[in-house]
């Protein structure tokens, strides 16, 4: 499809969203709409620079809330409509980004990731020491009750928020299939070759770091507006780095239809769990999905549809027991905030069986499934005195366990016993079989 | 007698501590077929790094069709008219063949002044070029399902997208069997047949003396000679530092 | 005008102190970054690790946090070693450390901070030990014990590591797998076993550092962000791979860190290594000592 046909079908898909959206009687859905919306805009962005071109922005949570803080000054001064105050932002991010690439993409790519690392700092640190928009303190943005027309001032900033996803979106995708997108992929592929092949890398690199950055200014402009109140700590949270890189490296990076995967995907179980769950589970859940696909699916959800071959050296021993034990670890939050977030546990329980599986059949040792299945069981059962079997369980293992514990935790502990002896014994049948050649 | 297209001026470049190139000076006309050899780590790849802007030198100048390079970065040069295959291959491994050869179309004949050429005159040209090269049928494959000579070949094919005037392959033959090797000559002499300038650099003597008209012998970083290819076999201090080993 | 020379002297012998500091918890930055080339932003979050492990071991049974740390460098020796097999097998081998690799530090960095976080909440933790408290007099300027402990320590670990890598043979292999890893091979030492020592080490480090960072100040789960500024500034300002070099940015940092705190305000100190970094990255990116 060509990318202006693209562009107005977007367009079209987005009006129509909009116009169902009218019917939705509750509140909170433009709420949590307007949220995966800004997480789709983000990680778009990231993309552009970071799976088109190959550097690693760490900053997006500066980008993101430089184009808050624009917003901010800007009500204070002289209150704007909202498209201006995206313009605005736009600029400003887009600036910083142009300066912060400048400055370091002569350089080995390493030091762009560190600069925007160090970046989020030092405008936290600025805007800390900023009174004017309100210092450590924060800042009230009181957002208008109404809009003229739509009525609720929430489905404006939706609208507007899916008006600026449909636009970065279909830019991305048209840049992807344009000659800036094919030099942008020979600078993810080799800089010195295509350097020889005529291609201006510096430039192309500062047009990207200038696009990426602009685009999440845009995204965090209506921000003080949704939220109502501003503070460094919201605007610079962690939950916009980590979510930015997750979303499009699970999505997969190399297609503008991986971001939004990963944004809508994520995005939307965060707003779920979020009801359920505490935020600091949540971005551990965003966390450590981020390295099982790194490793388990480099090129994504899109790689995994599109290839349908999943990474091989996932199985190697040290690989195997840090994604086991990094895996674990949120089942055990989960299970410690209720019944009802176990649910979510399931997909961890699912990513160990794959691990597992993968590793018993290198070693011809498939069996070793067994022992994720026994921990999911334990933790999912629910601990009632009705199942003999599990409360003996539960009372020899308060009789071990050396810490005062509940039932809940006693089961935990026991699955974990069960797992850590599941997966030392499939490390060391290793040692025992000769290794297997791969397929 | 005409004005050089390349011309290297007392060209020198170190690292840290260590001269790689020593006041090396070079004149190479239209052309022409030169062959530069040296024993490994006598300097010819950075030379060659320095000539296309990979590296950029301290002292000495490059000028290429009379005019200084200095401090151009090596997309520009390549615009000018200077193409370069690497020692390993360095395929866009996320792109097919065809897209490979359509890079520098994209990036060095379009970005020249002039009218630009239309998607469907570039498709034409990639498709030209993989089938001068003998690549044809495998427009589409990935570079990772190459041969190693095959990779050579889109390497080459790579260079001449970029329309050059001056050809660097450097090492284009290495690891390759005698009847790959004469594969990649018969390329090179068809490329130079259509007035491209081409200097080769070589380990393998047989390839460097039937090619060149004239060879440039590099050791430790200085150069030692700078003759026909017969006289270059004959002269002494190249027989003790070089050939003789 | 009133120069205030006493606030000014104090203010340069804190930094100076906190430097020493700084310095050991870049080492470890310096071996897995500056030689070795990867670029572990994680490295913060071992040393906050250690915090907690010299917390823990400290409240529960009161032993000397330092003490603690020596014990555990061992173990974290085989966590570095364990994590640089996942990074070599899954990234480095692939090809794929620009990108992925950088993700996944980014990750265990994310994934240990929000874990301690829901291990220990953000509640700042501390530990006791004799020397936290009192403090020397020395030429009328007093030097918390607190911070001269540390101080003293880091050199200590600095001297260590300068001989492990100049004069033992692994060291020496190490400097080599930098330069030359093909000769290396020739040698019949395998690279990747280097390189896998070589991260233990910087690993093992961060017992250490994670130890003496909870003797200077009290520590909480997002204190390690603070460091990644810090660490990369002060190896990037020493030049890559040059531990006197490290030595000396770190002194500087500390004493620029301290004088801005004590000038300006603390609040404006996190920016001061940010800022040095992105200068040191715009005008000398080889560093003060570099190659």
């Amino acid at each position: 499809m060509r990318s202006p046909v693209f562009f107005v079908v977007a367009l079209v898909v987005g009006a129509v969203v909009f116009a169902a959206s009218r019917y939705v009687e509750n509140e909170y859905f433009f709420f949590a709409g307007y949220v995966v919306l800004q997480f789709i805009v983000l990680a778009t962005a990231w993309n552009i620079l970071g799976g088109y071109c190959g550097y690693v922005n760490f900053g997006s949570a500066a980008f993101f809330a430089l184009g808050a803080y624009a917003t901010v000054t800007i009500h204070k001064l002289y209150p704007m409509p909202i498209p201006v105050l995206m313009l605005v932002g736009g600029v400003v991010s887009g600036i910083v980004g142009f300066a912060t690439g400048y400055l370091t993409l002569r350089l080995r790519g390493a030091f762009f990731a560190i600069a925007t690392l160090a970046l989020a700092v030092v405008l936290q640190t600025l805007i800390i020491n900023w009174d004017f928009v309100g210092g450590a303190r924060g800042a009230y943005v009181i957002r208008p009750n109404s809009f003229p027309l739509l009525g609720s001032y929430i489905q404006y900033l939706f609208g507007m928020m899916l008006l600026l996803t449909v636009i970065s979106v279909a830019g991305a995708r048209a840049i992807e299939r344009s000659r800036l997108g094919y030099g942008f992929a020979t600078i993810r592929d080799d800089e010195l070759a295509a350097e020889a092949s005529g291609v201006p890398t510096l430039r192309l690199k500062l047009i990207a770091t200038t696009i990426s950055g602009a685009l999440m200014g845009m995204a965090g402009a209506p921000f003080p507006y949704y939220i109502g109140y501003v503070e460094p700590g919201t605007a610079f949270g962690l939950a916009y780095a980590v979510n930015s890189i997750a979303m499009p490296m699970i999505g997969g990076t190399t297609s503008w239809i991986g971001p939004v995967i990963g944004a809508i995907l994520l995005g939307t179980v965060q707003q779920v769990a979020t009801v359920t769950i505490s935020s600091a589970v949540n971005l551990l859940i965003v966390g450590i999905l981020l390295v099982d696909f790194v490793i388990i699916a480099p090129n994504g959800i899109v790689g995994l549809v599109r290839d349908r071959r999943i990474g091989s050296t996932t199985v190697e021993p040290t690989v195997f027991v840090l994604l086991y034990v990094l895996n674990l670890l949120p089942t055990i939050f989960l299970a410690k905030q209720g019944q009802a977030a176990q649910s979510i546990g399931l997909v961890f329980w699912a990513i160990l069986f794959f691990v597992t599986y993968a590793r018993g059949r290198m070693i011809g040792r498939v069996w070793l499934m067994v022992f994720p299945w026994i921990g999911a069981g334990l933790s999912l059962v629910p601990v009632t005195s009705e199942t003999p079997v599990v409360s003996t369980v539960v009372l020899w293992s308060q009789g071990v366990a050396w810490l005062a514990i509940d039932p809940p935790t006693a089961v935990l502990i026991v699955s974990l016993v069960i797992q850590v002896i599941g997966m030392i014994y499939g490390a060391a049948l290793e040692r025992r079989t000769p290794a297997m050649t791969t397929p | 007698m005409t004005s050089p297209l390349l011309d290297v001026e007392d060209l020198s470049k170190r690292f840290g501590g260590f001269v790689a190139v020593d006041g090396v000076s070079l004149s190479v006309k239209p052309g022409e077929r030169l062959g530069l050899i040296g024993p490994n780590g006598s300097g010819k790849s950075t030379l060659v790094n320095c000539i296309c802007g990979t590296l950029h030198h301290e002292s000495g100048s490059v000028r290429f069709e009379g005019r200084a390079l200095d401090g151009l970065p090596a997309h520009q040069r390549t615009r000018l008219g200077i193409a370069r295959s690497f020692q390993l291959p360095r395929p866009f491994t996320s792109m097919s063949v065809m897209e490979n050869v359509r890079i520098p179309l994209l990036y060095t004949v379009n970005a020249r002044p002039g009218p630009k050429q239309s998607a469907r005159a570039i498709e034409e040209r990639c498709a030209e070029l993989i089938q001068l090269v003998g690549l044809a049928g495998k427009a589409r494959k990935w570079p990772r399902d190459l041969t190693q000579v095959e990779m050579r070949k889109l390497e080459l094919a790579r260079a001449m997208a970029a329309e050059p005037k001056l050809l660097i392959a450097d090492e284009a033959m290495a690891g390759l069997s005698h009847s790959e090797i004469d594969d990649i000559l018969a390329l090179l002499m068809r490329l130079n047949e259509r007035g491209i300038t081409i200097i080769l650099i070589e380990h393998i003597m047989r390839a460097v003396m039937s090619f060149s008209q004239r060879v440039v012998v590099l050791v430790s970083a200085k150069k030692i000679a700078d003759a026909p290819p017969e006289r270059i076999i004959q002269d002494p201090e190249v027989v003790r530092a070089y050939l003789g080993q | 005008m009133n120069f205030p020379v006493e606030l000014f002297i104090n203010s340069m012998i804190a930094g100076l102190l906190l430097g020493g500091f700084y310095a050991a918890v870049t080492s470890g930055i310096s071996i897995s970054f500056g030689i070795l080339d990867i670029v572990n932003i994680a490295h913060p979050a071992f040393i906050i690790l250690g915090s907690y492990i010299a917390y823990i071991l400290n409240t529960r049974f009161g032993f000397d946090p330092v003490l603690v740390s020596i014990v555990m460098l061992p173990v974290f020796y085989w966590l570095g070693a364990a994590v640089y097999q996942v990074y070599y097998l899954s990234f480095e081998q692939r090809g794929q450390e620009a990108l992925r690799g950088l993700a996944f530090f980014f990750g265990l960095l994310f994934v240990t901070e929000v874990g301690l976080i829901l291990v220990f909440g953000v509640d700042y933790r501390y530990v006791q030990a004799p020397y936290i408290g009192p403090s020397i007099r020395l030429a009328g300027f007093d030097l918390p014990l607190r911070m001269l402990v540390p101080f003293l320590l880091s050199l200590l670990l600095f001297a260590v590591l300068q001989l492990i890598l100049t004069r033992s043979f692994i060291g020496r292999a190490i400097m080599a797998v930098s330069q030359d890893p093909l000769a290396l091979r020739l040698m019949a030492a395998d690279p990747i076993r280097i390189k896998r020592a070589a991260f233990g080490l910087s690993i093992a480090t961060a017992a250490l550092a994670g130890a003496l960072l909870i003797v200077i100040q009290p520590v909480e789960p997002s204190v390690g962000r603070e460091y990644i500024g810090r660490v990369f500034a002060i190896c990037v300002l020493g030049g890559l791979g040059s531990l006197p070099g490290t030595l000396i940015a770190a002194m500087l940092l500390g004493v620029v860190e301290s004088l801005t705190s004590t000038f300006y305000g603390p609040s404006w100190a996190p920016a001061v290594a940010f800022g040095l970094l992105l200068l040191t990255l715009a005008f000398r990116p080889s560093g003060i000592l570099g190659r």
